[in-house]
């Protein structure tokens, strides 16, 4: 073997030798550096590091936040009512040392803090009404349980950074119990709106039909207005034109009268000694006059 | 091409260790000059060439020393120290990314989520709710070491940021009017969400794309709407009714009132009329009251009279009147009308 071999070979080990204890943290990790089992060191700031080789060992943990999703467990409320809340709980490893004694790992944390909550949930929901949960006191039950959850948190060398109820629902036969509810809402709403056409359909009818008979009333009672002005008018025009020789209108009203109640079907009795037959029987008294004619 | 046909070579052992030998003798001649320097040179060349990285238009380039933050670089060909000095981890900060919450779209089919899409409102109702997320990422530093997982923690908390809006209110409000409002709820709450958790992420926008009920009671949710339209049917027929009522009423009106000024006005003017021929004819007979008088008697008589039936009854004695078969005096009226009638034309001749 030639030296420049040799030297290649002195190189890698050396690197070797020198990359074993040397570590890089990054911005999202922290570490925790243990000698024969015992925790001597922890890193929190990313960057190089060396370590004795063998007789020291390297914990690496996450520094990020991390998330604690629970499976969806059920509870019962103040009016025993039973709901499946799922829950998802934020947080991060603040204490690599009492993180690695109490809890050990990720899947242990999250394990503590997901009976945690539950407990405090469970706690917290019985405490209220179903309605007051959905409705009101959700997010200050979620900060309630947040808050209870993080003291004990606080012991695993865990900063919690919140606790959120991401689904509730009901249990199947609740469900359907909840959608008949519905449908009968439903259906009440739809009656109301067909009894409410119904009511303003037939109110405006009324109202057209009433309008109606007003103005008919009301062009009645000018119409009346107009024609008695009309007989009066005529009245006066009558009784004043009469008036001038009440004797002459009664004789020529009378004419009148006579033409239209003589027709075909009247039979007339004439008495001789009546005025229209006065020159019947006499024809010698007005002989001249006739004669006269006549001629 | 000769060297590689099979020889006639009792020993290929023997030839397989010569040319082995030939082979290290080339390498050796090869390392003992030059040679190896340019090998070590290479390498290095090749090694520090390792450190370009090119970041897209619409990137960040996360620079990283030790694992430690070191620069953002914008887009370009940029350089940093090969690894594991340094680093370089790109981000996309321009694209707009969405998370669909109830559903989900692969290609132009659309899936149902039941599990997610159904929530709980706070009228104890069960509604049906499609959400689409759009957000970008803005802080490239936290959205890579901020948070675990930043766009699982953008779906976990879309979900409870909706939940939590929906829950708050009534299904109907949800459904309708408050549409926007809880659309913009969600918005404010999940991006305080994120805020919190070091995400890096913006929301551009949270969208509500369906609010339904649940397919168990659409049924009965169509059926309001069809009552609705009933119901504004039901009030425009009476409106169209009262539009055709109404007008025909004022016409019906404005007829009878229009002949009721008719007959005023036909009254006065006939009645004028009358007045004015009674007058006329009044004045003449004061002129010659006997004559006129006669005159005027005579010939109304002579106008009704020839139509009737006449009986001349001698004496005039009028007890034989009910004697009289009333209703059997029908023959001939005529030829004693005539004999009537020579006197009254002689009559009226002589005036």
């Amino acid at each position: 073997m030639s030296p420049m071999v040799k030297i290649g070979i002195v190189i890698v080990v050396l690197l070797v030798l020198l990359g074993q204890p040397a570590f890089v943290i990054n911005e999202a990790e922290q570490g925790l550096i243990l000698q024969f089992g015992k925790p001597i060191r922890i890193i929190q700031e990313p960057g190089i590091y060396l370590k004795y080789p063998f007789i020291q060992d390297l914990i690496v943990f996450d520094k990020r936040i991390l998330v604690a999703d629970a499976r969806p467990a059920e509870y019962i409320t103040l009016d025993k009512k039973r709901l499946t809340v799922d829950t998802v709980s934020r947080w991060k490893i603040s204490q690599p040392l009492e993180f690695y004694q109490t809890v050990r790992d990720y899947r242990g944390a999250v394990s503590r803090l997901n009976d945690t909550i539950f407990a405090r949930l469970r706690e917290a929901i019985a405490n209220h009404t179903f309605i007051s949960f959905i409705r009101e006191e959700r997010e200050n039950i979620m900060n309630r349980v947040a808050e209870e959850t993080a003291i004990p948190a606080k012991q695993f060398g865990i900063t919690l950074v919140d606790v959120r109820i991401k689904r509730v629902d009901l249990p199947e036969e609740v469900q359907n119990s909840v959608f008949a509810r519905m449908r009968a809402e439903r259906e009440r709403i739809a009656k109301r709106y067909r009894a409410e056409g119904e009511e303003k359909g037939r109110e405006i009818r009324a109202n057209a039909n009433k309008e109606k008979e007003i103005i008919l009333a009301e062009a009645y009672r000018k119409a009346e207005v107009l024609k008695g002005d009309g007989d009066a008018e005529a009245t006066t025009i009558y009784a004043e034109a009469y008036g001038k020789n009440r004797e002459f209108f009664s004789f020529l009203r009378h004419m009148d009268v006579y033409q239209k109640i003589f027709g075909e079907d009247t039979t007339v009795l004439l008495r001789p000694n009546s005025p229209l037959m006065e020159y019947l029987d006499t024809p010698f008294v007005g002989e001249t006059s006739v004669r006269k004619v006549l001629r | 091409m000769d060297q590689f046909r099979p020889r006639n070579d009792d020993h290929p052992v023997r030839e397989i260790q010569k040319g082995v030998e030939d082979l290290k003798a080339l390498f050796e001649g090869f390392f003992r000059g030059r040679g190896l320097w340019i090998v070590i040179l290479i390498v290095i060349i090749l090694y520090l060439l390792s450190g370009f990285y090119i970041v897209q238009p619409g990137e960040r380039g996360v620079v990283l020393l030790f694992g430690k933050l070191n620069a953002i670089t914008e887009p370009g060909l940029r350089y940093r120290l090969p690894r594991p000095f340094m680093d370089a981890i790109t981000v996309d900060v321009a694209n707009v990314r969405r998370a669909e919450i109830g559903f989900r779209s692969d290609g132009a089919r659309t899936r149902n989520v039941p599990q997610e899409a159904l929530m709980l409102t706070g009228d104890e109702n069960i509604v049906d709710v499609q959400l689409i997320v759009q957000y970008v990422v803005n802080d490239p530093v936290k959205f890579l070491f901020g948070s675990d997982n930043p766009e699982s923690a953008l779906k976990a908390s879309a979900e409870v940021a909706l939940r939590g809006v929906v829950g708050e209110n009534t299904i109907d409000f949800t459904m309708t009017s408050g549409r926007m409002e809880v659309q913009k709820k969600v918005e404010i709450y999940l991006q305080k969400l994120l805020d919190t958790y070091n995400t890096g992420i913006l929301v551009v926008q949270a969208r509500l794309l369906a609010v339904d009920p649940p397919a168990q009671v659409q049924e009965a949710f169509h059926d309001v709407v069809r009552a609705w339209e009933d119901r504004e049917r039901l009030i425009k027929e009476a409106d169209g009714y009262r539009e055709d009522v109404i007008p025909k009423a004022r016409g019906m009106a404005q007829q009878e009132i229009r002949e009721a000024e008719a007959y005023k006005a036909q009254r006065v003017i006939r009645a004028r009329g009358d007045a004015a021929r009674f007058d006329v004819l009044r004045q003449e007979y004061e002129k010659a009251p006997e004559v006129t008088r006669t005159r005027l008697y005579l010939e109304s008589v002579e106008r009704f009279l020839p139509n009737t039936r006449k009986f001349i009854m001698e004496g005039g004695d009028s007890r034989v009147l009910p004697l009289l078969p009333l209703t059997n005096l029908g023959d001939g009226p005529k030829q004693q009308s005539s004999s009537e009638e020579s006197p009254s034309s002689q009559m009226k001749g002589k005036q």
